[in-house]
């Protein structure tokens, strides 16, 4: 079981290193929900703002312009590293992980640390993300553009 | 130097985004002399309630005095200097230096000082008051002068704009939450506020959030967020004409607002759900129906008070525009409740927000990505001047001062040089 939700979550971060975004996608459910808060412990999407809050159809926006040449902030394109680390099953298909991403884009390098919380839910087609959560350590400080999900 | 030189016509010298010598300049005569946005009144209800900000060049501190009153104070320990609080708000009886135990009243009095005896008498000191603050129903600014127009007379038309949130509010009052969003880019803080009412790039900065929308359509029919963000992204693929069709009035000052393009749908003025069903009501009941009919059709989107907050009334919204250098802004991204509306009033916001101004956000993103290519560009010393002629030929004096332009006109970028060569000048 454990093996299992950690592969998952393994690979859910390798496809965004792969920038394989469709594919990232597909590991939603239909009522999944991709999250971002900028408070510490921030309650619900309505109790402040957030960088991300997007359910899948609007996630799916995103990842349709991750495609396009016009999007100037992929222009040139991100290269990642999702480094998951310190993975636990927290609850029933519940698991949490340490996140530190590093991003190499036009020259430059940027880090981005927190902890992940994925919830998940067994479906025919396999297991699929009902909330991926990710608590940036500074989410309040000021960021610049962010193209690529945490 | 000669800031005179750095403005041609209708053409500005890069130094003006590049310089740090500008940056210096621009900051004594400019964030030291206007009138700068600190905080919200809303913030600091209470006695010894106290919010951390920035004001221009200096960190400052808005404190609720005992008195009711408020005080703007520079976070600077009147001893060794050290900055007094560094929590981003609070509460506090007294404030208390962490190096020597100097203490203050909520005035800024210096109240305490360890060691007494070995003054011959009490140190005539206390935390640096800034000059000038006032509010304006509830928004407090501050200016590092001690001279100059009041508040009121600062903002001008652009009073209206936070007239406008008021009156949208059913109780009258609003109220700040929902934290802030912080944008940073390695560019100049001019270019976020020319941007802001630059109606020729969003069909070209913004085109693949148009057409990934225009590719979706499904996203319309979606959950109430996904058609919220549909709704704003396609809103961003006018044409030309269309663009030309909002209005822009520049005012003395660098002032400036322009139309809302947001017809119809989850982002319209008007709507016919449940939710805005029943807060239209309640804007009835306080206003009557032809006010309340007027504060609702009052449809503007950047509502830019120079020289660097930027509002929207009908989301109640506001952005802030903190330089840093001469190539590294902050923006902060704040929301305002329309007290007496029904929650769902207040989620709109937040999402708009969201949607719009994250660093995330599918459009603000690459705002951003073009500030920063500009900002490099402009290390460039081939080409010294910026053009700013876009649509002067169609720029239209109006009687009570200010000047009406179309949304494809350059119109707002050369009021603003006009208010910052007045400034920059004296």
């Amino acid at each position: 079981m454990k093996h299992e939700l950690e592969a998952f979550v393994l690979r859910e971060a390798r496809l965004l290193d792969e920038r394989r975004f469709a594919d990232w996608l597909a590991l939603f459910a239909e009522d999944g929900v991709y999250w971002v808060p900028t408070l510490p412990g921030q309650a619900s999407p309505q109790e402040a703002l957030s960088l991300f809050y997007e359910p899948k159809p609007l996630l799916a926006l995103r990842v349709a312009r991750l495609g396009r040449p016009d999007m100037h902030a992929q222009a040139p394109a991100s290269r990642t590293v999702h480094h998951v680390s310190a993975v636990e099953v927290s609850g029933e298909l519940e698991v949490r992980s340490a996140l530190i991403v590093a991003e190499w884009r036009a020259g430059e390098a940027r880090w981005f640390a927190g902890r992940a919380l994925h919830r998940l839910r067994r479906e025919p087609e396999g297991l699929r993300i009902v909330l991926k959560r990710v608590d940036l350590i500074d989410s309040e400080a000021p960021q610049r553009a962010i193209a690529i999900p945490f | 130097m000669d800031v005179a030189t750095l403005l041609r016509g209708d053409a500005v010298h890069r130094a003006a985004y590049i310089d740090p010598a500008v940056f210096a300049l621009e900051q004594e005569r400019i964030f030291r002399r206007a009138w700068l946005y600190v905080a919200h009144e809303s913030e600091v209800p209470q006695a010894g309630d106290y919010v951390l900000r920035r004001l221009g060049p200096e960190e400052v501190l808005l404190v609720r005095r005992e008195d009711g009153g408020l005080s703007l104070l520079h976070n600077r320990c009147a001893h060794r200097g050290a900055r007094i609080v560094t929590e981003p708000a609070g509460n506090a009886r007294q404030l208390r230096c962490p190096y020597h135990a100097w203490t203050y009243a909520l005035d800024g009095r210096l109240i305490g000082v360890p060691l007494p005896e070995g003054y011959a008498a009490k140190p005539d000191l206390g935390l640096a008051k800034v000059p000038r603050v006032e509010s304006y129903r509830g928004f407090v600014f501050g200016s590092h002068a001690s001279g100059g127009p009041g508040l009121a007379e600062f903002l001008g038309a652009l009073a209206s704009a936070f007239d406008n949130m008021l009156d949208r509010a059913p109780a009258g009052t609003l109220s700040r939450f929902g934290g802030a969003l912080r944008l940073e880019y390695r560019g100049n803080w001019k270019m976020f506020m020319e941007n802001a009412v630059d109606l020729v790039h969003p069909g070209f900065v913004h085109r693949s959030s148009v057409e990934v929308a225009r590719a979706q359509p499904q996203a319309l029919a979606a959950d109430a967020l996904t058609q919220q963000g549909a709704q704003m992204f396609l809103a961003n693929g006018l044409r030309a004409p269309q663009w030309d069709e909002v209005p822009l009035h520049a005012f003395p000052g660098g002032h400036v607002y322009m139309g809302g393009f947001y017809k119809g749908g989850v982002i319209g003025a008007e709507r016919e759900d449940a939710v805005f069903t029943r807060y239209r009501a309640q804007l009835v009941e306080r206003h009557g129906e032809e006010k309340a009919a007027d504060v609702l059709a009052l449809d503007r989107f950047n509502n830019l008070v120079w020289p660097n907050v930027s509002i929207n009334a009908r989301f109640a919204a506001m952005r802030v525009v903190q330089p840093l250098a001469a190539d590294r802004t902050v923006v902060e991204v704040l929301c305002f409740r329309l007290d007496g509306a029904a929650p769902e009033m207040h989620e709109l916001t937040l999402q708009f927000v969201n949607l719009a101004a994250s660093p995330a956000s599918l459009v603000a993103s690459d705002d951003l990505e073009v500030f920063e290519r500009c900002q490099r560009g402009l290390q460039d010393a081939a080409l010294e001047w910026i053009d700013l002629r876009r649509g002067a030929l169609g720029d239209r004096r109006q009687d009570d001062g200010s000047t009406l332009g179309s949304g494809t006109s350059e119109l707002a970028i050369r009021n603003q040089f006009a208010a910052w060569a007045q400034y920059m000048t004296r």
